[in-house]
């Protein structure tokens, strides 16, 4: 209704995004953009889109980022004490099976949709979950507003049994599409990799967009706002004064 | 004694001002196999007999001495199966805790919550006092500390505690050997000899049971084959 007079709600930040993950021979690489949106204006240039769930298992979340968030921290304590419980490390079903009842419980509201990916006992697995609540098993994923232009390319470039360095390769090319070719995507490329051995973190493995002009010089502004005209109105002469009286009622 | 007049209610009060069951709780624990805690300069080690009912138990599967948070752990003597729920309880109070304050739970704070709930189990309806008493040690910013807490919910920072059957033995031995200035390794060390004063039977790294903490802040639990390292140092 207050539409219609010019007044919109605010925006809620979204993460626009292009996540993808692939499985490689020996384990999981998940790979994020880092520009967060406040419908179309840019409100966060670097931020974290793979979330901690597990040792050995990392989330990347696009769709609302509050609900990313929380969602993916929920799920990291719920596995933690599990873990303190049976004593052993988590298996990625796990982390998939709690995300995707939460997300159905809330029918879709938990705007959260989500590539899982991490390597467990069982082997290396790699999920996505989608607001509703459904989830899919692949080799290679893409989620996000970006994600018809990562995975063109993963389903051109895509091939069992890709080496560690082909794989961080392939990833960073298909994120590198999402942030070129989306406007809701942008700025540094991130990358997980998770192996049997552990887990690297490559926090801005990729900067293609450097802010590239800054003036040495500095930039200077008008130091204050411009005067111009002068002109003072003594009130006395226009306005009827009354002294002393009860200026108002009480 | 008068007092058994009023030793079936929890909830009631004695004439001479105790609470019955909590007594008992006390003594149900002071029947449970000894444990200790000693707290030195660069950490805390807790320890307790594992004496199993039968050589038939596979004594891999039992264990004792359990981890809270990554930097505290804890150790009791009295009823397992109490044991167990507080644990669980502990546990899911530490992760709320770093949940909401992203930040690991100070170990003061935990034995607050956990004897906040055993005291809450001295004054519910229908529900009765846990039979355990806990050793909690941890590390955490204020440095190395050893907490105990009873079946009626009141908690004491101790610098070395025993609990259990051989608790009077245990604390004189304590007294006579802690000093202030001990270092992780020697307090292992006497740990062991504190235990040994009052084993039935030969003591090994399968019946006992050694928690430590140093300053890494990572609370673990010895294997069998390091506690018969330290058991031949001692000797």
């Amino acid at each position: 209704m207050l539409a219609n007079k010019g007044v919109n709600p605010p925006s809620f930040r979204k993460t626009g995004t292009t996540i993808v993950g692939l499985i490689f021979q020996d384990g999981v690489i998940l790979g994020a953009d880092t520009r967060a949106t406040e419908g179309p204006i840019v409100c966060d240039k670097n931020c974290e889109k793979i979330h901690y769930m597990a040792p050995n298992i990392y989330c990347c979340g696009a769709g609302t980022a509050a609900d990313t968030e929380a969602v993916t921290d929920m799920v990291s304590s719920q596995l933690q004490l599990h873990r303190y419980h049976t004593g052993r490390e988590s298996r990625v079903v796990t982390a998939l099976t709690l995300l995707k009842r939460h997300l159905f419980n809330y029918q879709g509201y938990v705007s959260a949709a989500l590539v899982l990916g991490g390597v467990d006992v069982t082997g290396p697995h790699l999920h996505t979950i989608y607001p509703h609540g459904s989830t899919d098993t692949l080799p290679f994923a893409t989620m996000g507003s970006g994600s018809l232009a990562a995975m063109a390319v993963f389903e051109s470039k895509y091939k069992e049994g890709l080496t560690r360095n082909e794989g961080i390769e392939l990833v960073t090319e298909a994120i590198c599409s999402g942030i070129f070719n989306d406007l809701g995507s942008g700025s540094n490329v991130d990358v997980c990799v998770i192996t049997k051995g552990g887990k690297e973190y490559l926090r801005n493995h990729l900067q293609p967009n450097p802010r590239t002009y800054t003036s040495s010089k500095g930039y200077s502004f008008p130091k204050k706002t411009e005067v111009l005209l002068t002109k003072i109105i003594p009130l006395k002469e226009k306005v009827e004064i009354i002294e002393g009286g009860d200026a108002m009622e009480e | 004694m008068g007092d058994s007049q009023y030793s079936f209610s929890l909830t009631t009060f004695s004439p001479s001002g105790k609470l019955v069951q909590i007594e008992h709780a006390l003594t149900a624990v002071g029947s449970g196999q000894t444990s200790l805690g000693i707290k030195a300069a660069n950490g805390v080690v807790i320890a307790t007999e594992k004496k199993l009912p039968s050589i038939l138990v596979d004594e891999a599967s039992v264990q004792k001495i359990q981890c809270l948070t990554p930097n505290i752990g804890v150790v009791y003597s009295g009823m397992g199966p109490d044991f167990r729920v507080l644990v669980r309880k502990s546990r899911k109070q530490a992760e709320q805790y770093h949940r909401l304050y992203k930040e690991p739970i100070p170990v003061t704070q935990l034995v607050r919550e956990t004897a906040a709930v055993m005291q809450e189990f001295t004054q519910s309806g229908g529900v009765r006092p846990f039979g355990v008493s806990l050793l909690v040690a941890g590390y955490d910013d204020n440095g190395p500390q050893l907490y105990q807490v009873d079946p009626s919910g009141s908690y004491f920072s101790w610098k070395a505690s025993a609990m259990g059957k051989n608790v009077s033995n245990a604390k004189t031995f304590l007294e006579k050997r802690y000093t202030d200035d001990m270092e992780l390794d020697d307090a292992v060390h006497t740990a062991i000899l504190t235990l040994k004063e009052g084993f039935e039977g030969q003591i090994s790294g399968k019946n006992i049971e050694i928690g430590i903490i140093g300053t890494d802040k990572k609370f673990r639990v010895l294997t069998p084959a390091e506690i018969d390292d330290y058991l031949a140092e001692v000797e």
